[in-house]
């Protein structure tokens, strides 16, 4: 158990690293920024209570909003990311249901899962940062393109952060 | 009460979401300045919308009231046009003269101090010399007679009030033309006394008083008040109580009159006394 919360710790750290070292700074034309630090919400365990769920959402994008300077708005998407997250990992449960004990990893459920699940949690995080960033409708389908293009870009590349921790 | 705890158990989640996104969009709200403004105005644009629609139904059920005041107004600016414009009586005048027209000048002035309870009551205006006022112009509050400026300085002016035991004027009832003397009898501020009207004109109690141009001091037809009460003095006379129009206590916005043909009118009289 200790360990495991460790874990996730060093996970958190080296994530907003990653986010805020790396990925900040990548930006294709205007319409790509990947944000990957969500991978860490997708990957607490199956059967944490919800509302430790929504408090740990709460303070991870708080932490993204600190270092980016960007109060409030990484800290709504990321809760609300973490509210859906037991409804898309209800729609989204394997045949035989989700292990006691386990991560909802690429490792156990496998790459089609893995993908599946990271994708609806990634694109409705992304749907809800990039409006709350321009804040206004005006640019409704500007937006929604580049939330589009964001969320491949970073289901991407958290597939690839998945692929190098489950060859680890 | 274990309904209420049913319900929050069964949406505990729902509750803590809630709550933490309220707070998350609150910080977004109110720690950046772009958010902020975008939220500021878009609320102002919906309450603005929204009152404008208000007044627009209040102020068609105030058309009534509306049109009332601006029928009163449109009457009060008719009667000073006619008041201000000379009849033309006369076939030739000189083309260059300029204020032909023009018999009385108005300038609106603000009353800094008064009083009303002494025996010789006078009040200051906020004009005075530098702004054209001299002597033994005439101080009118809407309509009504007020006073007449007895002294200037550069910027303010003392004036007797119609309040002062001194103060002497020639006033004729409205209905009838016949004219006396008004004057104050240091009673009571609201009322003054018109006397040497003979006993044989008939009028009524609420007639109206207005002022002569006798005087070269106040314009024709200027209200002072309405008859109030009368009874006959000695053999000829009918003493009159005036209830006067205006109210001295609550003074504050007068005009001043100045009688651009005074000069003229007195040195013609002089010529035959």
């Amino acid at each position: 158990m200790i360990n495991r919360i460790l874990r996730l710790g060093l996970i958190f750290i080296l994530l907003i690293l990653l986010q805020v070292l790396l990925f900040n700074n990548i930006q294709f034309s205007g319409y790509v920024n990947p944000y990957i630090y969500i991978l860490f919400i997708l990957l607490l365990p199956v059967e944490i209570p919800t509302w430790l769920l929504l408090i740990i959402s709460f303070l991870t994008g708080f932490t993204i909003d600190i270092v980016s300077g960007t109060i409030g708005m990484h800290t709504s998407a990321t809760v609300l990311a973490g509210f859906v997250r037991p409804y898309v990992l209800r729609i989204t449960s394997p045949r035989d249901g989700y292990e006691p004990g386990a991560d909802p990893s690429m490792m156990i459920y496998g790459f089609r899962w893995f993908l599946i699940y990271a994708s609806i949690i990634v694109f409705i995080h992304h749907i809800a940062l990039f409006y709350l960033e321009v804040f206004r409708l005006a640019d409704f389908f500007r937006t929604l393109l580049r939330a589009i293009l964001s969320s491949v870009f970073s289901v991407s590349f958290i597939a690839l952060l998945e692929y190098i921790r489950k060859g680890k | 009460m274990r309904n209420l705890l049913n319900f929050l158990a069964k949406y505990n989640h729902l509750i803590v979401f809630l709550v933490l996104e309220g707070i998350a969009l609150y910080m977004l709200g109110t720690a950046n300045n772009y958010h902020n403004t975008r939220i500021v105005k878009g609320i102002r644009g919906l309450t603005a919308g929204f009152e404008k629609r208000v007044s627009n139904a209040r102020s068609y059920f105030h058309l009534r009231e509306i049109s009332q005041s601006l029928s009163r107004e449109n009457a009060s600016l008719k009667t000073t046009i006619e008041r201000l414009t000379q009849k033309d009586d006369h076939l030739f005048f000189s083309v260059a003269d300029t204020i032909r027209h023009q018999h009385y000048t108005y300038t609106s002035a603000e009353v800094v101090n008064n009083s009303v309870n002494r025996q010789k009551n006078f009040f200051t205006i906020n004009k005075g010399k530098m702004q054209g006022m001299s002597v033994d112009m005439a101080v009118i509050s809407g309509d009504c007679v007020a006073g007449v400026v007895v002294g200037c300085s550069n910027n303010y002016s003392v004036a007797m009030s119609l309040l002062n035991l001194d103060f002497r004027l020639s006033a004729r009832l409205k209905s009838n033309g016949y004219f006396g003397s008004l004057s104050w009898d240091g009673k009571d501020y609201r009322h003054a006394i018109l006397s040497e009207i003979p006993q044989h004109v008939t009028f009524g109690i609420g007639d109206t008083i207005e002022t002569t141009s006798y005087s070269a001091v106040f314009p024709e037809g200027i209200v002072i008040g309405t008859v109030s009460d009368f009874e006959k003095s000695g053999g000829d006379f009918y003493t009159i109580k005036v209830k006067l129009a205006n109210d001295f206590r609550k003074l504050r916005f007068v005009s001043v009159v100045g009688n651009l043909m005074r000069e003229e009118q007195l040195e013609l009289e002089k010529q035959f006394q």
